[in-house]
């Protein structure tokens, strides 16, 4: 049996019901060209069950959760959800798959059962909202704003599931309102409850040991939840190991080594005054150091490595790596040696234009050498030198500061000579050139399509006076943001090649459980609606 | 029922890729952890390197901690003013809590054998309460009951119970929650709730189709079958 693929993508558009369809209807039934308004044209049956009925164009997204819409009447009518496939000559109700609630009489009717008495009767001048909730399979209905209660079962479990109305006389007609107008009924209120009831459920979901082994038993069923005793749930010691983990690891992978060290330590002084409750305040514990200097180092070293790549010092980086973490440069090929090389070589023909500006600045001064220096010119050129963006958090560990060394150079600036500026500026690029012809005779024929990519384009921006104001591939090869990604990618590769993961843990519990919740939202599992994640663990209370 | 189907790990890979999430907001969920659970020094380190504006006063984290340390190790009357210190509002707005923790005292003078104190603070300071509510005079009754027996293992189980760690525990745990609340951070630290979260999700997604599980501890991604 070919296995199919249960994978929906999440750029599936949920369409929501929002006028009735001109095709689904029965042709007695005529539609506003808005597609709101609804009125019956023909023979009035004095039929209980006949009636001209009509459908929405789109059928309701399960994931939403909840929908809800509202009618208004001018005269008798019912409202009510069908299945696809329904009849339109019949009231919903009557038909299989079809869920109502009857006008005349006020009875709720579907077709598994005959019809029970829900609510009062309806009729002209009435609103009447019609709802369902995916996360029970209940629907609801309101009688101008005010909800009578849940009713039916299972409704719209395995089916397409449309808005539907049914009308039965000469001149009756209806207005809906799918969310274009605010609703009578505060449905607001209605999803804050479903959403506090769902996240209760969830609160209430035990942490359990599939958590740590990756997989769930099988045969897992609702039978088995109500007395087993065997399903296995983490203790509160596990679960508080694992969160340690979580966020340990995630401390260490980002570089924040004096958080890692502070945390470290206040556990240690909480797991010693736990077990000797007696002398309940002494924090003179001793630090048992040797394993937590080893990762102090190690945060260290590869923060150091990482920081030297976003300021620009590749030799550096290179010669950290080389000694601290050899297999990095030389995975792949020696794809990172490449890179950083490359890297290199954009950083050295950025010297370039940079003395190549000042150079130009100079000789513009001194064709108005009467003129004061321009103390504001100087102080803006400065502030934008400070103002590099540089990281979403700019005082961070693996982040550099604004280079300081580029100030007293700036404040001396002027008094560097026309001569002396322009022999800087032959040596840099006669060393940028040196360079590039070096990385020419190494990579030159190289069989990898990648390397010979980033190699043209990078050998490339030497044909641009300032590569910087060049647009498209060019600026952003010799982009900060170059820097950013390249010092990433080698954080990243260090944690590899100790056999670490890429990505913290914690990171990946997130997106993975953001993933499920998707799924789960589009296999039609309404309570996914609720588990709004961003709300429940971004934003403040 | 239609056969489950199944998700690849190449198509969840590219899914969980996909996700919107910035490491600034994973901060905002370590923050809240280290201040939650009171590390506070390390919460002090982390608002620095990480660059993060702290949620809340570092000293409330250390008072919290305070107090809960206090109730811990039975010493109530220490723990009523360091609450009042921090806000005094805590136990103004909320009658329930000052009488569970006047209850606590009360218990700890019965374990510390001070019956003659015992019976004068339940007096002047419970009974009162006592006549406002009928839940209050119940849960006066069953610690008044401690003093009917010698000792706690004699006792009924409902009444032992009050002299155990685990009663010390659950009011610490409740003061814990108040002052939070107050200082308008959750009760629970929400890294938990997204394991809970991840639990149910996943249980949920497993009656509908086979995909990859998650071991937590180091983030690899486990395919069965």
């Amino acid at each position: 049996m070919a296995r199919s693929t249960g994978f929906i993508p999440q750029d599936k558009i949920l369409k929501l019901p929002t006028r009735w369809s001109d095709q689904d209807r029965n042709t007695h039934l005529s539609v506003s060209p808005d597609g709101r308004d609804l009125s019956y044209q023909g023979p009035s049956t004095n039929s209980e069950k006949d009636a001209a009925a009509a459908r929405t164009l789109h059928h309701i997204p399960p994931a939403c959760g909840i929908y809800y819409y509202e009618v208004e009447i001018t005269a008798k009518d019912q409202k009510a959800f069908a299945g696809k496939g329904v009849k339109y000559g019949r009231l919903p109700g009557w038909e299989p798959n079809s869920w109502g609630y009857y006008g005349e009489d006020g009875t709720s009717l579907s077709a598994d059962k005959s019809g029970s008495q829900y609510g009062q009767p309806y009729g002209g001048g009435d609103t009447i909202g019609c709802g369902i909730d995916f996360t029970t399979h209940k629907a609801f209905y309101t009688k101008n704003g005010t909800l009578i209660g849940p009713v039916f079962d299972n409704v719209g479990k395995n089916l397409d599931l449309f808005p539907s109305v049914g009308l039965q006389h000469a001149g009756d007609s209806i207005r809906a309102n799918f969310g274009q107008e605010p609703f009578k009924y505060d449905i607001d209120y209605h999803v804050q409850q479903q959403y506090n009831t769902t996240w209760n459920k969830i609160s209430e979901t035990p942490l359990d040991r599939s958590l740590l082994q990756g997989h769930r038993r099988a045969g897992f069923s609702i039978a088995s939840i109500t007395n087993d005793v065997s399903v296995p749930v983490l203790t509160e010691q596990e679960s508080k190991h694992v969160l340690t983990q979580l966020v340990m690891s995630y401390l260490v992978h980002h570089g924040y080594a004096k958080t890692a060290r502070a945390l470290e330590y206040q556990q240690r002084v909480r797991d010693t005054n736990a077990s000797t409750p007696t002398d309940s305040s002494d924090p003179d514990v001793e630090m048992n150091s040797s394993a937590s200097d080893a990762v102090d180092i190690d945060i260290e070293t590869r923060t150091s490595t990482v920081n030297a790549v976003l300021a620009g010092d590749i030799d550096t980086a290179m010669d950290s790596l080389r000694t601290c973490y050899p297999s990095v440069l030389e995975v792949d090929n020696h794809l990172m040696l490449f890179k950083l090389r490359c890297r290199k070589f954009v950083e050295l023909i950025l010297e370039t234009t940079e003395i190549k500006k000042k150079m130009k600045a100079l000789r513009e001064k001194e064709a108005e050498r009467n003129k004061h220096f321009d103390e504001a010119a100087h102080e803006a050129w400065l502030e934008e030198e400070m103002n590099m963006d540089i990281d979403d958090d700019a005082a961070g560990p693996l982040v550099i500061r604004p280079i300081l060394e580029n100030i007293p150079e700036a404040v001396h600036e002027s008094e560097e000579s026309s001569e002396m500026i322009s022999d800087r500026y032959e040596s840099a690029l006669n060393a940028a050139i040196n360079y590039g012809q070096c990385l020419s005779s190494d990579y030159q024929s190289n069989p990898q399509p990648e390397v010979q990519d980033m190699f043209r384009t990078t050998l490339g921006i030497v044909a641009w006076d300032d590569p910087t104001e060049a647009g498209g591939s060019v600026a952003e090869l010799v982009s900060h943001n170059a820097r950013i990604a390249l010092a990433h990618e080698v954080n990243q590769a260090i944690l590899k090649s100790q056999g670490r993961p890429a990505q913290p843990a914690l990171e990946t519990v997130y997106r993975h459980t953001s993933t499920c919740i998707t799924q789960l939202g589009l296999l039609g599992v309404g309570a996914a609606a609720f588990a709004d994640m961003p709300r429940e663990f971004f934003q403040a209370r | 029922m239609p056969p489950k189907s199944s998700i690849r790990k190449e198509e969840w890979e590219k899914s969980l890729h996909e996700v919107q999430v910035t490491k600034s907001d994973l901060n905002r969920l370590v923050m809240d952890y280290l201040v939650i659970e009171g590390y506070k020094s390390a919460a002090e380190e982390f608002s620095q390197e990480a660059n993060l504006e702290p949620p809340v006063d570092f000293e409330s984290i250390e008072s919290r901690m305070d107090i809960r340390e206090a109730l811990q190790r039975g010493d109530v009357e220490d723990a009523i003013i360091r609450v009042n210190d921090l806000n005094p509002e805590i136990l103004d707005t909320n009658p329930a809590l000052y009488f569970k923790l006047q209850q606590q005292k009360l218990i700890e003078y019965i374990r510390q054998g001070r019956i003659a104190e015992a019976l004068q603070f339940a007096q002047d300071e419970l009974a009162p309460r006592g006549e406002e509510s009928p839940e209050f005079l119940s849960e006066l009754e069953r610690t008044m009951a401690l003093l009917a027996f010698e000792s706690a293992p004699n006792a009924p189980s409902a009444i032992a119970e009050l002299l155990s760690p685990a009663q010390r525990m659950k009011t610490a745990g409740e003061v814990n929650a108040a002052i939070l609340e107050s200082l308008s951070q959750g009760k629970e630290v929400k890294l938990v709730g997204l394991l809970k979260l991840l639990c149910w999700g996943e249980s949920m997604l497993e009656e509908k189709t086979t995909f990859p599980k998650l071991n937590v501890m180091d983030g690899s991604l486990v395919e069965r079958g």
